[in-house]
Order: structure tokens, then C-alpha cells, then sequence
């Protein structure tokens, strides 16, 4: 071996060392604090997952958030279409009891092996989280395994109690999200009509990094209010990267991230409208050739696709009074032909996995492919 | 603690001879017949669990338990084994759902696909429902913009079913549309038995399209009546007691804080237990008042007592502990304390960004001195 030959060879095995090493401290950073048990989750409002197929849980009742290890990360990059009809039927005989008595609060696909996870809450009050795979359902098991949590910061009354002594505030967790190493949250309190969103980066520490924001919106410029949010995604418009939120009372409204600091008063951009007694539900990003689409569910219209290209063009009228047109105002949008959709998220890059009550009112899960986008 | 309860067995007519062979067998091999029978295992109100004895799975080698015992709804036709868990005890096995049995329904014990016995979950006592404790504000004459409302339950009621057992009813007339916000989880205290109502927030902020479109889910000088459905259940499955309707009278916009220097303070005497009285002079909002308020000696050391409120949520008491000392004390009040519209000690719900009056507060806290003499 030559000595110039003998110095690449080295280099290539230092290379390779350092490599190791780097991938060795990454894998054991993303899992530090986790331990293993059975995490005592009182409630499961939301779900989103990270990594390495964590799936992190919201939960209301103990105002906390779990990150669970599902031991389900083999990747796969496309997705068989995933159809289950009368899924509310199918779930209730698998827990014995009847449809009525249960309710899908969220779902979530597993990015890594594209399976679909599903929280159901029983009258009884009790949790559930089951697994979709294909057309099987099964309960996934929350008896020792890997976990790790984090408590979300109290307000200083929190702990206050009725006459009976009873606790009288909560802080129920309406989304929740991961991205670049970070769990965010928004938060709605059942006393006041404030917002809090929190920023916790994740692996969750001893040491309670996280920020929250109060957050207002102004409404054609004239009336400022506080707003809790329904739910968010994180978005690039025009290079930069925005909090993407809708509003218990439909206003889309964009924060940038980088405007999002503990414990300030922020005030969101109002970007669009989208009519009366209408409540957003879930939000997701999809792309489509070289569109970036945000598609949103609600609770009494259909679901909206709207494209990051009029977000971005809108930019420079965001705040004059908006123009209206019919119901709506703001940023154009269309109407998809997708009615009575509770729950979405994306399957894999062409697809979407729907919760859809049907006209007949039959509840399925079904899969969106390229054509609705 | 967890309490048998012995049902009776309805045997499956198409198995009777195979049961009857079983129970003949079981029952000559134990003591006490009880033993051979399929169980309730109650514990909280819940039929958390059922016991299989052991006469039903002879032959049965443990280990393939799981894949030939099951427990299945008992409908015609039903083929879904329930999710659940099975254990050992000295006289069988316990089959666990992931939830509860339902009350009223019944279940089938399948033994290598034979159903060989039927058990129903008995309903509640009706004479143990629920009772409808209150519903605040308490006052009949509310705000055109009255922001929430809360409803105070005896027991833990079920969650998620809100929508269906509320009405708000319109000079005795007709049923007012899109009033509440339809939230999923729903707002419940950690006990479940405080549910808080948001009335729709984005018909109440001017400017707002639902507002402009809709106009405030309240009309200034009609009457309205809320009503609730004695059909809405408990957690155990058992209805309210009795139906309630709370009547009241609309009136005009409240868009003005709460202001603590017009509070009056009733102070009570040294060496006396008597309650430190605060009248707002308006009604403020039920929840936060019990939680807004903290009482310190001037020197910092906090008094502890018990609160409640009185005259439709316009006064305050707080009873101490131990008597009053004579001296300096200092009424703290968390500037989140809100009125029936939603107006916090430090801004307006809608906030006129182009009113000379735009003044927004930041304090956390705002303390009121008062004299103990």
C-alpha cells in the first residue's frame, strides 16, 4: 500500500469512525429519558408522530404529552390503499359496545411504515389507541414499554378547586405537532378564551424548555382578539417558515416561526375566512408537481385546498380589509368535493387517509389518491 | 376494591346439551356452584372484567387460551372477538376488555367457536342517576355577547355527548342554530363533571364573517331558554335524574373590563372567622372566580380559607382558616378574571384597535390593600 494509499485508507476508516459515532450518539439522543413502563395516560386527545416511528399523545386529562415507542419504524415508501368501511361499526364490536358510545378524536399515519394509528375515546371515559394495518385493527399495547413524557407548564391557579374541592381548570390539547426536533401544542382552556402554544424540544429533558406564546389575531385590522387554536402545520411561504394555524373560529392566520418567543404577545397575520358556523378540524401540507397545498377538514364545509403559491401572492394585502366573496374572504381557495370529513393526514406522498361520515351516514376510512389533490 | 357480582348465565339454546354436559362436569368437581359460573368483576361503577371458571376449559392446554377463548357482543351474527386480556386465577380465567362492558348489553363467552354461556351487564339504578347541580351565570338577564356557560353535574357525566342533549331555544319559539361551539374532546373538568360551553366565538367577534353573516348567537331583548335532556347519561350508564331548563333575557353588548378600584370590600373584624366580602358590582365568571383570587398578609405569608360566591356571581366570600389578625392585608387577583363576555381585567374580548381606549394591560396580577381593624 502506497502512503498516499495508506492515508486514504486511514481517513477512510477514521471517516467511518466518526460516522459511527455520529449515528450512534444521534440514535441515542432521540431516545434519552425514555423509559420503560406503563405510562399512566388518562386521556388521548391528539396524536403526530416523530421519528423512528414515535408517536407522540396528547393528553388533556393529565395535561401532558407522551412520546410512545411504537416499535413500528420499518419503512415503507408507498402505501396500499387503506379502505375500511363503517370503521366506527367495526371498532365498536371489537371493544363491545355500540358506535354511539365512541368517538375517533384523531388519526395518524405512521410516516415511516405508513400504518394508521387511531385514538378512541369511550363514553366510560376510558383511552384507546388502536393500529390500522391494511384492514386489520388491533389495540396497541401501553404496558411496558419504552416512554417518556413531559408535563405541560401550569398557569399559577391551576391547581385551584371548587367548594367540593374538585380541580377546575384544564388545558385540553387541541393539536399537536412535531417538527425539526420540537413538539408543538396548542392549547384551549376551559375558563378563559386565551391561546397558548407551547414549543418543548424533544427528547423530552428534566429541565422544562418549553416557551409559550399568547397569541391574538386582528380581524380586518380593527379588532384584535385572543383565539385558541384548532390546529396547525408548519409551512416555507416565500423562503421563509410560518406557523400555519386555524382558529376555533376559521380565520387562517400565519405566525413566523422565528417570531414565535416564550412568553411574548404575538399577533398573527389573518390570511382568510371560510364562512359561518364553521369550525376547522385538521390540517395537512401535500405536494402536488411543484405545488405546495395545505388541504383542511371542517366541520361544516367541505375540505379546502388551498395552494402556498396565493398564501405567498397574498402577502402584500394582508392588511387592508379583505375583499369578500359569498361566505368567505381572504386567500382563494377551492372547495373540494369532499364533504363531512372529520379526520385527514397523509398516507404517503400521493395519497390521503380519510375519516368521512357519508351522506347514508356511514362512517369510513378510505384513501384519497392523486386525483383529489 | 373489586367486587363479584354472580349473574345469572343464559346459556346459547344451539349449546345447551354441550353446556349442560360442561356445568354437569364443573359441578360435580367443585364445592360451591357459584364457582361455576360466568362473573361480573365491578370495580368503580364499571364492569371491568368477567371470570371464566374453569369447568368451561377443560382440555384446553393454557398456552392456546388466547386463540380459543373469546368474548364477543351477543347479536345475531356477530363474529368479532372483543380486544382484551386474559389472566389466570384459582378458579379460571378473567377475560379484560380494553373498556368496561357496556350497561344493557349483552356478551357471549365463546370456547373453541361453541358460545357456551350468555351474561348481560345490568343498568344502573335510575334512582342514582345524575343530578344537574347548576348552570352558570346563574342570573336570568345575560349579555348579548355572553361568551360561556358552564353546567355543573352531580357525578361524572359521559363525554362527547353534549351536542345531542342541549338546546337553546328561542322565545319559547324555535330552536336556535349554530349557538355552541361543537369541540371535540369536549371542555370537561378533570373529574368530568363540569362541562364549559363556548358559545360560537366567531359569530360573537365583530368583524368576523360568521358575525357579519349570522349576527351573535344572542339577540338583544329575546328570551331564550337552555334546555337539557334528562336522556343525557353518567359515566356508569344512568341518566339525569330529571330534564332542566334555564330561562333568560338578552341584553345589550358588554364590551367593557371588569375594574377592580370600583370593587367594594366588606372587611370583616380581628380575632373572627367572618368572611372578607367583595362585590363586583356586575357578575363575574363562575369558574374564575374560584380560581383568581388569592388573600396574603402584608408581609407576604399567604391565607388560607375557603371561597364562595353568592347574589349570581356579583359577590365574593372568603373564609379564613384561622381568624383575622389586625393589620395590613393584600387581595390578589389574577388578571385573567373575566366577566360573562369574556372582558379580562386587562382587555376586551374584541380589542378596537381604532379606539382612543385601546389601552392593553400586561399585569399577571392586580392587588387590592385592605385593613383588618
Amino acid at each position: 500500500m502506497t502512503p498516499m494509499k495508506k492515508l486514504v485508507f486511514f481517513l477512510a476508516i477514521g471517516a467511518a469512525g466518526l460516522l459511527a459515532i455520529a449515528t450512534t450518539h444521534h440514535t441515542a439522543s432521540l431516545w434519552d429519558g425514555f423509559v420503560t413502563g406503563s405510562p399512566e395516560i388518562k386521556s388521548i386527545s391528539t396524536l403526530s408522530f416523530g421519528p423512528d416511528g414515535i408517536l407522540f399523545i396528547g393528553d388533556s386529562k393529565s395535561a401532558s404529552i407522551f412520546a410512545i415507542d411504537t416499535k413500528d419504524a420499518t419503512r415503507v415508501d408507498k402505501s396500499p390503499a387503506i379502505e375500511i368501511k363503517n370503521i366506527d361499526q367495526k371498532i365498536a364490536a371489537l371493544l363491545g359496545t355500540q358506535p354511539q358510545n365512541i368517538t375517533i378524536l384523531d388519526i395518524a399515519v405512521n410516516p415511516a411504515s405508513k400504518n394508521v394509528y387511531c385514538a378512541v375515546h369511550s363514553i366510560d371515559g376510558t383511552p384507546v389507541l388502536l393500529k390500522i394495518a391494511g384492514d386489520k385493527i388491533d389495540a396497541v399495547n401501553l404496558k411496558d414499554i419504552a416512554y417518556s413524557s413531559v408535563a405541560l407548564n401550569n398557569a399559577p391557579a391551576e391547581d385551584a378547586k371548587d367548594q367540593r374541592g374538585r380541580p377546575l381548570r384544564i388545558s385540553s390539547i387541541s393539536d399537536l405537532g412535531f417538527y425539526e426536533g420540537k413538539v408543538m401544542v396548542s392549547g384551549l382552556s376551559n375558563q378563559e378564551f386565551s391561546s397558548t402554544f407551547r414549543i418543548i424540544p424533544f427528547p423530552f429533558g428534566n429541565k422544562q424548555d418549553q416557551s409559550s406564546l399568547e397569541i391574538y389575531h386582528a380581524a380586518h385590522a380593527q379588532y384584535e382578539t385572543a383565539a385558541p387554536i384548532r390546529t396547525f402545520t408548519i409551512g416555507e411561504l416565500n423562503g421563509k417558515k410560518y406557523l400555519i394555524a386555524s382558529y376555533t373560529c376559521t380565520p387562517l392566520v400565519l405566525f413566523p416561526l422565528d417570531e414565535l418567543k416564550p412568553g411574548t404577545h404575538v399577533k398573527g397575520r389573518t390570511v382568510g375566512e371560510f364562512g359561518s358556523g364553521n369550525s376547522p378540524l385538521d390540517m395537512i401540507t401535500m405536494k402536488k408537481g411543484d405545488d405546495m397545498l395545505l388541504i383542511m377538514s371542517n366541520s361544516s364545509r367541505p375540505v379546502f385546498r388551498v395552494k402556498y403559491k396565493n398564501i405567498e401572492s397574498y402577502q402584500g394585502t394582508l392588511t387592508t380589509p379583505v375583499e369578500e366573496s359569498f361566505a368567505t374572504a381572504g386567500v382563494n381557495f377551492i372547495q373540494m368535493p369532499l364533504t363531512n370529513v372529520l379526520q385527514l393526514d397523509k398516507l404517503d406522498d400521493k395519497q390521503l387517509i380519510v375519516l368521512q361520515r357519508k351522506i347514508n351516514g356511514d362512517l369510513d376510512l378510505w384513501t384519497a389518491g392523486d386525483r383529489w389533490l | 376494591m373489586v367486587v363479584i357480582n354472580t349473574n345469572t348465565i343464559r346459556l346459547c339454546l344451539s349449546n345447551y346439551l354441550i353446556v349442560f354436559f360442561f356445568f354437569l362436569t364443573c359441578c360435580t368437581n367443585q364445592t360451591q356452584t357459584s364457582s361455576a359460573e360466568v362473573t361480573i368483576l365491578w370495580k368503580a361503577g364499571h364492569a371491568m372484567a368477567i371470570t371464566i371458571p374453569g369447568c368451561y376449559l377443560e382440555k384446553i392446554n393454557p398456552d392456546s387460551i388466547d386463540q380459543l377463548v373469546s368474548v364477543r357482543l351477543a347479536y345475531p351474527e356477530e363474529t368479532t372477538s372483543i380486544l382484551g386480556e386474559i389472566t389466570f386465577n384459582t378458579n379460571g380465567i378473567e377475560f379484560i376488555p380494553i373498556i368496561p362492558f357496556t350497561p344493557g348489553l349483552r356478551y357471549e363467552v365463546v370456547v373453541k367457536n361453541d358460545c357456551v354461556a350468555e351474561i348481560e351487564i345490568p343498568e344502573p339504578d335510575p334512582a342514582e342517576g345524575p343530578v344537574l347541580l347548576g348552570v352558570f351565570p346563574s342570573q336570568d338577564t345575560l349579555p348579548l355577547n355572553m361568551l360561556k356557560i358552564y353546567l355543573q353535574f352531580s357525578k361524572p357525566m359521559a363525554e362527547g355527548q353534549s351536542q345531542k342533549y342541549i338546546v337553546m331555544l328561542k322565545n319559547n319559539r324555535d330552536t336556535a342554530r349554530a349557538v355552541f361551539l361543537d369541540l371535540q374532546p369536549e371542555l370537561w373538568n378533570s373529574d368530568q363533571t363540569m362541562l364549559t360551553l363556548w358559545l360560537d366565538p366567531g359569530r360573537i367577534k365583530r368583524d368576523l364573517q360568521p358575525n357579519k353573516l349570522l349576527g351573535n348567537p344572542l339577540q338583544e331583548g329575546e328570551e331564550y331558554t337552555l334546555l337539557i335532556s334528562d336522556q343525557w347519561k353518567d359515566l356508569y350508564g344512568a341518566a339525569l335524574q330529571s330534564g332542566y331548563g334555564k330561562h333568560f333575557l338578552v341584553t345589550s353588548r358588554d364590551s367593557l373590563s371588569p375594574v377592580p378600584d370600583s370593587w367594594m370590600l366588606n372587611t370583616p373584624v380581628p380575632g373572627t372567622v367572618n368572611a372578607l366580602e367583595v362585590n363586583f358590582k356586575e357578575p363575574l365568571d363562575y369558574s374564575l372566580l374560584n380560581a383568581a383570587f388569592r388573600i396574603r398578609h402584608a408581609k407576604g405569608r399567604s391565607v388560607k380559607g375557603s371561597t364562595r360566591t353568592r347574589d349570581e356571581e356579583r359577590i365574593w366570600h372568603f373564609t379564613p382558616a384561622e381568624p383575622w389578625m389586625k393589620g395590613g392585608y393584600v387581595l390578589q387577583i389574577e388578571t385573567r378574571l373575566e366577566d360573562l363576555a369574556g372582558n379580562n381585567l386587562n382587555r376586551p374580548f374584541d380589542l378596537d384597535l381604532k379606539s382612543q381606549n385601546a389601552n392593553l394591560f400586561s399585569e399577571k396580577i392586580v392587588e387590592i390593600p385592605f385593613i383588618v381593624k
